[in-house]
């Protein structure tokens, strides 16, 4: 079963979690309600990256500019928004089509050039950083929609935000894609084996652009979720993303050659690493040992995926 | 002379300073079985890679019954009725073998979702019939798990499956046992009963006698000897094939 590591790690952390939170409940506060809703809340802003990212990398692709787009295209709904009046409505999908139009850029400069995507998303990330200073400025920008767009996409029902069960909802329609749609299919035979698609009929660069303009897309996305749960934009927010969404994807089980990997991993990698950085912070441990744990589970995860994979095919 | 199924003419290939094919001329009849014999590197996988789609011709032209064609990718020849049988497989070693068979010719459903029972009984079936494959116990299996004869087998499995008009087989037995072989070579000869052409590239010319109605030898991107096989004897081909 794909995942089905991860699925038992993310398990047994949370059995942890969960028996050290009944044993101590006033020294380890991971069951309060505060904590919960803390924690769903910021699983979003990676998950929906890395549903892109794991997208492309599937399809054998790397986008690094992701978190550039986040905050470029958030602050251009931002300013559409609020300079221009323009409704959330309206100014949400703009941002996301213009995401979505940076991964394609990216996807044909990659092909038509035939470069390393790892490259050419390298130098799209520092230039969208850089439009953002450019367009924008380093100043942070107010995110004030409708009440119903706000509710909707910042909200929550109960303990559970919005953006979580958004989050869900994207998950599973990106498991359909993958596993149950053609288009799926074509993501694991571009990434798996380009010459073997094209021998079979599968055209490559229509896939692989297609998977690119998703990652763009989904960057925006998170970033517009973002701007709405907090009602502002920091043009630095996005940095760092890329690799982190990258570190998700990995501990999710996806191979970096591309062709292998599930949504569920990718859903459950990201959620590990907000759950290990949440119960950093219960344990008021300094902010670097998130890098430490989340470096060595990186590594762990994927020596343990290595040696299943090595299982199966014995 | 009947037309024949498919015709090509005075086509050439380069790659950068290699004169893969050159002029050359080249058909398939119907209900026919034809050889293509010739050392490494006289453009016998180019020349099917060209038929299939994948590769392009700098000059030529293709004729399929007797109609001019452009084939300018694996989709138009796949309308013409060519089925490949790759060299080197085309199968991709981290999917499943039913989802190798199946891969770009997906079957869906009403809503576009894929089949997934369906397509798992019909891989089942074909790998069960046609040539008899040991050791694959489920189309679930990881292609990148089997054997280099059971990958073969998958590669069969799946171009006889969506069989055409034309079956071309580059080097289909390199890693298939005795057994398998001759297998594979009855199949080939029951295709053409049922009007199914085939194109064999092969170094064993004992298993290209067994079973061709005409012979065409290459070398160096050229035709250089053609003859069927009532007039030929296996010492005259392999004259051709070493010595030329």
């Amino acid at each position: 079963m794909p995942g089905g590591n991860i699925l038992i790690a993310f398990i047994a952390i949370e059995v942890c979690c969960v028996v050290g939170a009944l044993l101590f409940p006033t020294a380890f506060r991971y069951l309060s309600s505060a904590n919960i809703s803390v924690t769903l809340q910021a699983i979003p802003t990676i998950g929906f990256i890395s549903l892109g990212v794991g997208l492309l990398m599937i399809a054998g692709e790397f986008d690094l500019s992701v978190g550039s787009v986040y905050t470029f295209t958030s602050i251009i709904a931002a300013t559409l928004l609020g300079a221009l009046s323009v409704s959330a409505w309206i100014a949400a999908p703009l941002g996301i089509a213009i995401g979505a139009l940076i991964g394609l850029t990216n996807g044909l400069i990659t092909l038509r050039f035939s470069m390393p995507s790892f490259i050419v998303t390298l130098g799209a990330m520092l230039f969208w950083r850089g439009m953002i200073l450019l367009v924008h400025g380093a100043t942070s920008i107010g995110f004030a929609p409708d009440d119903a767009f706000q509710f909707l996409f910042g909200g929550a029902i109960g303990v559970v935000p919005m953006s979580f069960i958004w989050l869900l909802v994207f998950s599973i329609g990106f498991h359909l894609v993958l596993q149950h749609r053609r288009l799926g299919s074509h993501i694991f035979a571009v990434g798996g084996n380009r010459a073997a698609a094209i021998a079979i009929g599968i055209r490559p660069g229509r896939v692989k652009l297609t998977a690119f303009a998703i990652a763009g897309a989904m960057a925006s996305l998170s970033g517009i979720f973002s701007a709405t749960r907090v009602n502002s934009i920091t043009p630095s927010g996005g940095t760092g993303l890329e690799l982190q969404a990258i570190a998700a994807c990995v501990i999710g089980g996806l191979a970096l050659t591309g062709g292998r990997g599930s949504m569920l991993g990718i859903f459950l990698g990201a959620a590990l690493i907000y759950t290990i950085q949440d119960v950093l912070l219960l344990l008021r441990a300094p902010g670097f040992y998130l890098d430490i744990f989340v470096g060595a589970l990186i590594v762990i995860a994927v020596i343990l995926n290595q040696a299943v994979q090595g299982r199966a095919r014995a | 002379m009947t037309t024949p199924l498919y015709e090509i003419r005075g086509v050439s290939k380069r790659y950068g300073s290699i004169q893969a094919l050159s002029e050359l001329d080249f058909h398939i009849g119907q209900r026919e079985i034809v050889g293509l014999l010739g050392d490494n590197g006289a453009g016998k996988s180019t020349l099917i890679k060209l038929m299939s789609g994948i590769v392009q011709p700098d000059t030529g032209e293709v004729y399929a019954d007797g109609c001019l064609v452009a084939v300018r990718s694996r989709r138009d020849s796949e309308r013409l009725g060519i089925e490949t049988i790759y060299q080197d497989t085309a199968l991709v070693d981290s999917m499943s073998i039913v989802r190798n068979i199946f891969m770009g010719r997906e079957l869906v459903g009403r809503w576009g979702f894929l089949s997934h029972q369906k397509m798992r009984d019909i891989a089942t079936n074909v790998l069960r019939t046609t040539i008899h494959i040991s050791g694959i116990d489920s189309p679930d299996k990881e292609v990148g798990a089997l054997s280099g004869g059971q990958k073969q087998a998958v590669a069969i499995a799946r171009a006889v499956y969506f069989k055409g008009r034309i079956l071309l087989l580059d080097e289909p037995t390199s890693a298939l046992s005795v057994r398998e072989t001759e297998n594979l070579l009855a199949y080939i000869r029951r295709l053409k009963e049922e009007n199914v052409s085939s194109v064999l590239v092969t170094h064993n010319l004992y298993h290209a006698y067994l079973v061709c109605d005409r012979f065409v030898v290459m070398n160096h991107g050229r035709k250089v000897f053609e003859t069927t096989k009532d007039q030929t004897t296996i010492e005259e081909l392999t004259k051709h094939v070493v010595l030329t």
